[in-house]
C-alpha cells in the first residue's frame, strides 16, 4: 500500500511539473504571426512575419492579440489532455464542471474574419495535409488538430 | 471522489460569487503597460492572454524581430501588473496564497500608473 501511494505521489508531481512546463505553439490562420504561449497566457516566443507590419499598425496588434489567444487556449487544452491521459477522461471531465469547459468543447474563436489587406497570406503558405481520421471516439481526442 | 468533486466545485462557486460581487462594485481587473515611447501598449489579464495589444505606426519601423521582442516585454509587465492588482483587489476576499498557488504571483511594484488600494 505505501508502494502504491509513493507511486501516486510521485505520478502527481511529475504531472505538476509536465503541466507547469506546458507550452503551445499556433500560426494565426493568416500566416503572419506565430506564438508560442503557456497556459496563463504567457508568451514564451513570438514571431511576426514581414508582410504583417506592411499591413499597418492596428492589423500588427489585432492579429497578434488573436494569435496569442488561439496559443493560450491551445495550451490549455493541450494541458486537459494531458490531465486526461495521466487521470482519465472521468477525471478531466469533474475537473470541466469545476473549472468550465476546456477550449475545444467551447466553441470561441477569437480571430476576427480579416478585412481586404489583412487576408494577404505570404505566398510561401500552403496548407496543411488533412490529418487522417480519427475513429475514437474518447472525449477529449476527437479533434486532433488539438494534439499537435 | 464524487463527494470531493462536488465539495471542490461548490467552494469554486462560493468564490466565484464572491469574486463576481466584489469585482462587479471595483470593475474589471486588469494591467497596462507601455514602451517608454509609445511603440507598444498592452493591456493584460491576470492569468490570462492579453486583451488589447496596440502598436503605434511609429513601432512598424522597428522591423519584425525587434518588435515582437518588445511586445513580448511589454505584454509579461502588463500581465505582472494585472497580476499584482488581483492580488491587491481580491486580498480581502480570496487567501493570496490560493493564488499564488494557481500560478498568479503578485510582483513587487508593477505598477507605473498610480494604483489606489
Amino acid at each position: 500500500m505505501a508502494a502504491v501511494n509513493e507511486d501516486r505521489m510521485q505520478a502527481t508531481e511529475r504531472l505538476q511539473r509536465e503541466l507547469a512546463a506546458l507550452i503551445a505553439t499556433v500560426e494565426h490562420p493568416n500566416g503572419t504571426c506565430m506564438v508560442t504561449a503557456s497556459p496563463k497566457g504567457e508568451i514564451k516566443a513570438l514571431h511576426l512575419h514581414p508582410s504583417l507590419l506592411q499591413q499597418g499598425a492596428q492589423a500588427v496588434g489585432q492579429v497578434v492579440t488573436e494569435t496569442v489567444r488561439l496559443a493560450t487556449n491551445a495550451a490549455v487544452q493541450a494541458s486537459f489532455n494531458k490531465m486526461a491521459l495521466a487521470l482519465g477522461d472521468g477525471m478531466a471531465i469533474d475537473v470541466e464542471s469545476i473549472a468550465g469547459d476546456s477550449p475545444f468543447r467551447s466553441t470561441w474563436n477569437p480571430v476576427v474574419p480579416p478585412k481586404a489587406p489583412a487576408e494577404q497570406a505570404p505566398p510561401e503558405r500552403r496548407p496543411r495535409t488533412p490529418r487522417a481520421e480519427d475513429s475514437d471516439d474518447d472525449a477529449f481526442f476527437d479533434n486532433p488538430s488539438w494534439l499537435r | 471522489m464524487d463527494d470531493d468533486v462536488e465539495r471542490a466545485a461548490r467552494k469554486v462557486r462560493d468564490v466565484e460569487q464572491a469574486v463576481t460581487e466584489h469585482v462587479t462594485r471595483s470593475g474589471p481587473v486588469t494591467g497596462r503597460a507601455s514602451s517608454p515611447d509609445g511603440a507598444v501598449t498592452v493591456v493584460a489579464t491576470p492569468g490570462g492572454p492579453p486583451q488589447q495589444i496596440a502598436v503605434s505606426p511609429a513601432a512598424l519601423r522597428m522591423g519584425p524581430q525587434a518588435l515582437a521582442a518588445e511586445i513580448m516585454r511589454i505584454a509579461d509587465k502588463a500581465q505582472r501588473n494585472a497580476n499584482t492588482r488581483l492580488h491587491q483587489t481580491l486580498e480581502r476576499v480570496v487567501d493570496p496564497r490560493e493564488l499564488t498557488a494557481m500560478g498568479i504571483e503578485r510582483g513587487r511594484d508593477e505598477d507605473e500608473f498610480g494604483w489606489r488600494p
